[in-house]
């Protein structure tokens, strides 16, 4: 429907008068086309290109540059940027805060990267680091931590958590968690259960306690992930799969409770598709040979349930809007 | 063709996202955009992207176990003709369950519906396609045309429209490609044939095919520019005529498509631009990067390394000094943003994706292009 004719209806209707319909029309015809998104896609995909192509060209002439040339090229670069977001920052709240400033997040984001690459040229020339490979995750992980409280930054927040998680050898990007983390072993098993939920509980506490709670979305995302798809795959692979069971059925009720307040509703579905894998698993295991028969009645019925709960799923939860 | 979604209610909604907009701008007071709402009532089911995905999932897997359940009563007889008419009967079940479900639960491309119309198809074409068996490929793409666009024209469902357009191109692909002129002039017939579809398309009014048509629209844009891509053609054409030599050949009329694949990206980019449209402006960069591509796998005088540097640092200097130049609009172009970031959770986790992955243990080694968190590191 193009613009004149939803002025004509409104109108008719008499809900904007005649001057008002004239005003908006001319400001239709006459507003800038804004070209905000594509600019910053460019930029980002431009920070992406030029730290990939820094990166290989390092480490393609590491032998004839010369190491301190190369170190403290980088290290300027970083600190530039660090500069840049340091006096291009607002000061510190709890709240969120927007930066006015168009550059400042990319800045960072782009220090961020170098700080990583600067860190890993270092350990890798002059073992500055020595075998301890905590401390030299560690080290990026609090600057990152900083970064995103201190700028309001939720791509640094989610680099930190990465350096976190890697801290404890756990990959936790979504795309990877299932591909990269070797959830036989017992203990990254464990620890993976045990700091997703704590990023679970910290988000929820950045929520109640408005600590930065526009926060709690990426603690949730990658922390719920991650605990949810550990404790599944320890519940059907270990003998302590109770408690497992209990963990995965609690990260799925909450999500499932805590779409009341939400805006998004991603919680929701993690909620469902995890909650529904983990009753389907331990209602079908215990029949056994049973379950091939079973199981095609109880999945149509089951996912017939799921949809029904998902077209009223404001009824049953109480939601208004 | 009836429709089978309320054509008044998508009509309201269109009148009260736009009045929303109108509102954000301060062009409308609040009780008017109330008073917008309640004279303009659409009670369709809209659930939000996550919650539809969910719907979406779980009716497949609902509609793949229905089948697998009326096939346990024929399980003992299974033959050709049965296998026809359990698809025939599930066919009719989910076409049946998905014009109830739009009356009576509102639903508007809501996930379920989605997942119900293509189980539909996928099981009545089941049939179809068993009794044409062997009828090559042609009759094939034109029965799944004519199935499709009766399915689109009803629906105004994107997947399908994309599967009418694939088709489409698929059949008259598969006709040229009989004859050996066919095969040179390929590039052309493509490329004319998007741009005979572009400007039908363009006539469409209707604002309940209105998706449908910007998909169909960058489609054939996306069509025209391939088919007169350097790359795409000289490629195509070892492929086609299989001669497997290490560099292609160098093939008919090439300057023409040297100016086909640099003339058309900037000339969609300027259209964009002039006209305001973003699908053109927005293709046109897509297609300009793809052409910097072509130009580079022939001429490149530089090394993958160094032009990935080369291309971040003029990305950044171009959209840098865009942004700053863009400052205060110029030639009704401006830097301002369209309301709140509404994905700027996703964003952050997109970073988390290709950026940030610590220094572990093996990062220290500097794999093959996997500088240690330098963004090339997809490996760790």
């Amino acid at each position: 429907m193009s613009t004149p004719a939803i002025l004509k209806a409104l109108t008719e209707k008499e809900i904007i008068s005649e001057e008002q319909a004239s005003i908006i029309s001319s400001y239709e015809t006459s507003k800038p086309f804004s070209l905000h998104w594509e600019l910053r896609s460019i930029l980002y995909l431009g920070i992406l290109l030029f730290t990939s192509g820094a990166g290989i060209i390092i480490y393609e002439n590491i032998d004839t540059i010369g190491h301190q040339v190369i170190i403290a090229i980088i290290a300027f670069l970083t600190a530039f940027c660090f500069y840049y977001t340091f006096k291009h920052s607002l000061p510190f709240s709890w709240s969120e805060v927007r930066n006015p400033n168009k550059f400042s997040d990319y800045v960072l984001l782009l220090e961020c990267t170098l700080f990583l690459a600067l860190e890993g040229y270092l350990q890798f020339q002059y073992k500055f680091f020595g075998s301890r490979y905590g401390l030299a995750i560690i080290i990026p992980t609090i600057i990152f931590f900083f970064s995103a409280y201190r700028f309001d930054h939720r791509g640094a927040l989610s680099m930190a958590i990465t350096g976190l998680a890697s801290w404890l050898g756990l990959t936790i990007a979504p795309m990877s968690i299932l591909a990269e983390n070797d959830f036989g072993n017992e203990r990254l098993l464990i620890s993976a259960m045990i700091l997703g939920s704590l990023l679970v509980l910290i988000g929820w506490l950045s929520e109640e306690k408005e600590l930065k709670r526009h926060f709690s979305f990426t603690y949730f995302l990658l922390g719920g992930n991650l605990a949810s798809i550990a404790s599944l795959i320890g519940f059907f692979t270990k003998d302590y799969g109770i408690i497992c069971f209990i963990v995965s059925i609690c990260l799925s009720g909450f999500f499932i409770f805590r779409a009341r307040k939400a805006q998004s509703l991603v919680f929701l579905l993690m909620g469902v598709v995890y909650g529904y894998l983990v009753l389907s698993y331990s209602v079908l295991r215990p029949l056994g040979d049973a379950a091939a028969i079973v199981g095609v009645y109880y999945v149509l019925l089951s996912s017939a349930g799921i949809i029904y709960f998902l077209l009223n799923f404001k009824k049953f939860l109480g939601i208004k809007k | 063709m009836r429709k089978a979604y309320n054509i008044t209610w998508i009509e309201n909604l269109h009148i009260v996202q736009t009045a929303a907009k109108w509102k954000s701008k301060n062009l409308l007071t609040s009780e008017q955009e109330a008073l917008v709402k309640t004279k303009f009532p659409e009670h369709f089911y809209r659930p939000g992207l996550f919650v539809k995905s969910g719907l979406f999932i779980f009716g497949l897997i609902g509609c793949s176990f229905f089948a697998g359940f009326l096939s346990i009563f024929v399980a003992d007889m299974a033959s050709e003709n049965t296998f026809s008419v359990v698809s025939l009967i599930a066919a009719v079940a989910y076409f049946f369950f998905l014009e109830h479900l739009i009356k009576n639960n509102k639903l508007y491309h809501s996930g379920i519906d989605n997942a119900l119309l293509y189980a539909g198809i996928g099981a009545a074409m089941t049939p179809v396609f068993l009794l044409f068996e062997g009828a090559g490929f042609a009759v094939y793409c034109m029965l799944a045309l004519i199935i499709l666009t009766v399915a689109t024209l009803r629906y105004a469902d994107l997947l399908t429209t994309l599967g009418c357009f694939l088709a489409l191109f698929a059949l008259v692909g598969d006709l040229m490609m009989k004859f050996p002129i066919g095969k040179a002039l390929l590039p052309f017939a493509l490329m004319i044939l998007s741009a005979i579809v572009f400007s039908q398309v363009r006539l469409i009014r209707n604002i309940y095919y209105q998706e449908c048509k910007m998909l169909l629209q960058g489609l054939c844009m996306v069509v025209f520019y391939l088919g007169g891509n350097y790359f795409i053609v000289r490629e195509g054409n070892a492929m086609l005529n299989e001669l497997h030599l290490p560099i292609s050949p160098q093939i008919d009329f090439a300057p023409l498509f040297y100016l086909f694949t640099t003339a058309i990206p900037i000339g969609y980019i300027f259209f964009g631009l002039k006209k305001h449209d973003r699908l053109f402006l927005i293709i046109g960069l897509f297609c300009f990067g793809f052409s910097i591509y072509t130009y580079r796998h022939y001429f490149s005088p530089l090394t993958p390394a160094q032009e990935l540097l080369v291309a971040g640092a003029l990305l950044i200097t171009i959209a840098a000094s865009a942004i700053k130049y863009l400052h205060t609009p110029k030639f009704g172009l401006s830097d301002e943003q369209d309301g709140r970031r509404k994905l700027a959770n996703l964003e952050a986790i997109l970073v988390a994706q290709n950026l940030g992955q610590t220094p572990a243990e093996k990062g220290f080694e500097f794999g093959g292009g996997n500088f240690g968190g330098g963004g090339a590191g997809e490996v760790y």
